[in-house]
């Protein structure tokens, strides 16, 4: 269709999606927001049918994170809008673009509590970046085009735009905007100069890495910084697949159940190179205590991180891609900072994983270790959240951030499967596994109509303790052992279950069952579920109590069967 | 602290919303507020919070707001903005 055309605003919906290099949009029809599903029949732009609009919502996260695109995702007035909001949450916290379509009733019974109306603008204020409500025809070409904008820069995050039935099927002459790109701030010279001479004073200097080096486009960049100043450093649960694998100095992920070299290097340096990364909770432990000697050089493209809970020495919030080269440059520390060097590495041999685990069952971490190690160099991995999410972290290893998706700020159980579906649409050629628990698993099971529907080889690995593990494991330690809601021994079958789907699989129980199994799984050309059962006595360590400094880490309790 | 913060707006219908929400949820109380139109079609709001939190929480909070043209803090003291200084504190 040339510009200029005559058409339903339905139809531009779907104009401007592919004229914004959309293939794939994931969602789920109704009423409000039939016309624009009618535009989208027989168009080249596919849908992908979910059976839940949060799964829908979750396979566009689980799309663009692992492809670097914008996801988008459509659902219908009232309940098909709320069903979006946990994902659109999820997208919030963790910085993803997504670009959410709801139908919405017509303008003219707005405001008159009408069939499957809610205010979903109001709605949408606290968990998107930004969000619209298109109330006139000719605002509505242009407000798709300042969503996809918005999504994708500076800090990534899901936009809404929330489309009255009226302006779908009224009439517009289609007319592409004048577009107004936004650049990525470049770096103060003085900025750059007191950041350089923090580098160059510290003795003990680590890298802390987040979430927003991968969405910067940034991993090449940091890794040369890396190689040309020999820093050590350590990664948040997003900031996984930042730093190559076997990089010297990095020691995996730090926080509440991060190494313990990790935590220990942190708290003993003298300046923390923040890149991409805003002091969680779950990273600082005990936020007065956490590397209470060092001073902070803290690089992010959101100004509104710098100081929200740690005072900078120097800020740059600027684009990474000039940032880190334009540090790199004339430094030259890798001399001076030997005997740190050292230091660092003493702790990463003193506190190595110990994948030495007697006795006959399933050791999980030792599995995911091996599992790591067996997955083809196109690979996604998806999980969800609990005990299995963070022996993922710890145990697996990742080529690049888009390998690894993990819901980390909102921690949302269900999140594993339909990312998964999302990253198997963007990367058809990749391995996807899931890596899920019996708890989350179940949180959005109906997604497994949608591998069946469209053939896809997610594979799934469903470790099963017969437990909501990780509030197990606080109740534990925590709560005097009072195990209030956590048993799941009345589970399903999930191999009976994956059946129905026809998705073939196996159950395992023993740890010399765990090698031909994976193998199986990762053989199979479709999709597989393999479900692993393991003892609930086995949990996560270590783990840095809640409000304690993360150099004091409880570590392994449980004797070993 | 008390501050007194202005804002310029976008003419969008919900911006008073959304300003209202980031300010609740950053941990700052609203004891005072203006808004009127300027003539080139943009709102200003004048607006006093109470908060122990730092203002540039909220402030830069306010500036990511896609609505949000311009944001600045007037004043900002110990006292409700505004209220006389008591006797018996200096300035």
């Amino acid at each position: 269709m040339e510009s200029g055309q005559k058409m339903r605003g339905a139809d531009a919906v779907i104009k401007v999606l592919a004229a914004h290099g959309v293939t794939t949009v994931f969602g789920y029809p109704g009423g409000a927001i039939m016309p624009i599903y009618d535009a989208l029949y027989g168009h080249p732009v596919e849908h992908l049918l979910s059976r839940h609009e949060q799964g829908a919502a979750f396979a566009a996260v689980g799309y663009a994170r692992a492809s670097g695109k914008t996801g988008v995702c459509f659902a219908t007035s009232g309940p098909g809008a709320t069903n979006l909001i946990t994902s659109l949450s999820d997208a919030l916290l963790d910085s993803v673009p997504v670009v959410a379509i709801t139908g919405q009733v017509s303008t003219a019974v707005i405001g008159t509590d009408a069939f499957q109306e809610i205010d979903v603008l109001g709605m949408s204020l606290s968990c998107t970046k930004h969000s619209f409500m298109v109330t006139d025809i000719n605002e509505l070409i242009p407000t798709l085009y300042k969503a996809f904008e918005i999504a994708a820069s500076g800090r990534p995050g899901p936009v809404l735009v929330d489309i009255p039935k009226d302006i779908q099927i009224a009439e517009l002459e289609y007319k592409t905007p004048l577009l107004t790109v936004t650049e990525e701030p470049a770096p103060e010279v003085t900025a750059i100069d007191a950041a350089r001479e923090l580098l160059q004073q510290a003795k003990k200097p680590i890298l802390y890495v987040g979430g927003g080096v991968g969405m910067a486009g940034a991993v090449d960049h940091l890794r040369q910084f890396i190689d040309k100043t020999g820093i050590p450093s350590v990664a948040t649960l997003k900031g996984l697949g930042a730093i190559a694998h076997g990089t010297k100095g990095y020691l995996g992920m730090l926080g509440m159940h991060g190494g313990k070299a990790a935590n220990l290097a942190v708290q003993s340096c003298d300046l923390l190179i923040v890149v991409g990364a805003r002091f969680d909770d779950r990273v600082t432990g005990r936020l007065a205590t956490f590397a209470g000697n060092a001073k902070v050089l803290h690089l992010d493209i959101d100004i509104a991180e710098i100081n929200k809970l740690r005072q900078a020495d120097v800020a740059i919030s600027a684009d990474f891609r000039q940032v880190l080269p334009a540090l790199a440059a004339s430094l030259d520390m890798q001399a001076e900072l030997t005997q740190w060097q050292q230091e660092v590495e003493d702790l990463y041999r003193e506190h190595q994983w110990d994948y030495q685990h007697p006795g006959d069952l399933i050791y999980a971490p030792a599995m995911l270790r091996r599992l790591a190690n067996k997955l083809p160099e196109d690979s996604v991995v998806s999980c969800d959240v609990g005990q299995h999410q963070m022996w993922v972290a710890q145990h697996m290893w990742f080529r690049r951030p888009e390998d690894h998706l993990s819901s980390a700020g909102l921690g949302t159980m269900g999140f594993g499967l339909p990312a998964a579906i999302g990253a198997q649409v963007a990367r058809p050629d990749a391995t996807v596994v899931t890596v899920s628990g019996d708890g989350s698993f179940m949180m959005n099971v109906q997604e497994l109509t949608t591998i069946k529907r469209r053939k896809l080889p997610v594979k799934i690995l469903l470790i099963d303790n017969q437990k909501l593990g990780m509030v197990k494991q606080w109740q534990q330690l925590f709560f005097e052992q009072r195990y209030s809601e956590t048993d799941l021994s009345d589970n399903p079958d999930f191999v009976l279950m994956a059946s129905a789907f026809d998705i073939p699989g196996r159950t395992i129980h023993r740890a010399e069952e765990v090698e031909a199994a994976l193998d199986e799984m990762l053989a199979t050309p479709g999709p597989f579920m393999l479900h692993v059962a393991i003892d609930d006595a086995f949990n996560v360590w270590p783990l840095v109590p809640p409000g304690a400094c993360n150099s004091d880490m409880m570590d392994q309790m449980e004797k070993q069967t | 602290m008390m501050h007194a913060v202005e804002l310029r707006l976008k003419p969008q219908p919900e911006v008073l919303e959304r300003v209202l929400r980031v300010t609740r949820h950053r941990g700052f109380t609203v004891t005072e507020l203006t808004m009127t139109a300027n003539e080139d079609s943009t709102l200003k709001v004048n607006f006093d919070v109470e908060s122990e939190r730092v203002i540039g929480l909220l402030t830069h909070q306010l500036t990511k707001l896609f609505d949000v043209l311009d944001c600045q803090v007037l004043t900002s003291s110990t006292v409700p903005v505004g209220a006389e200084t008591p006797a018996s504190v200096s300035a």
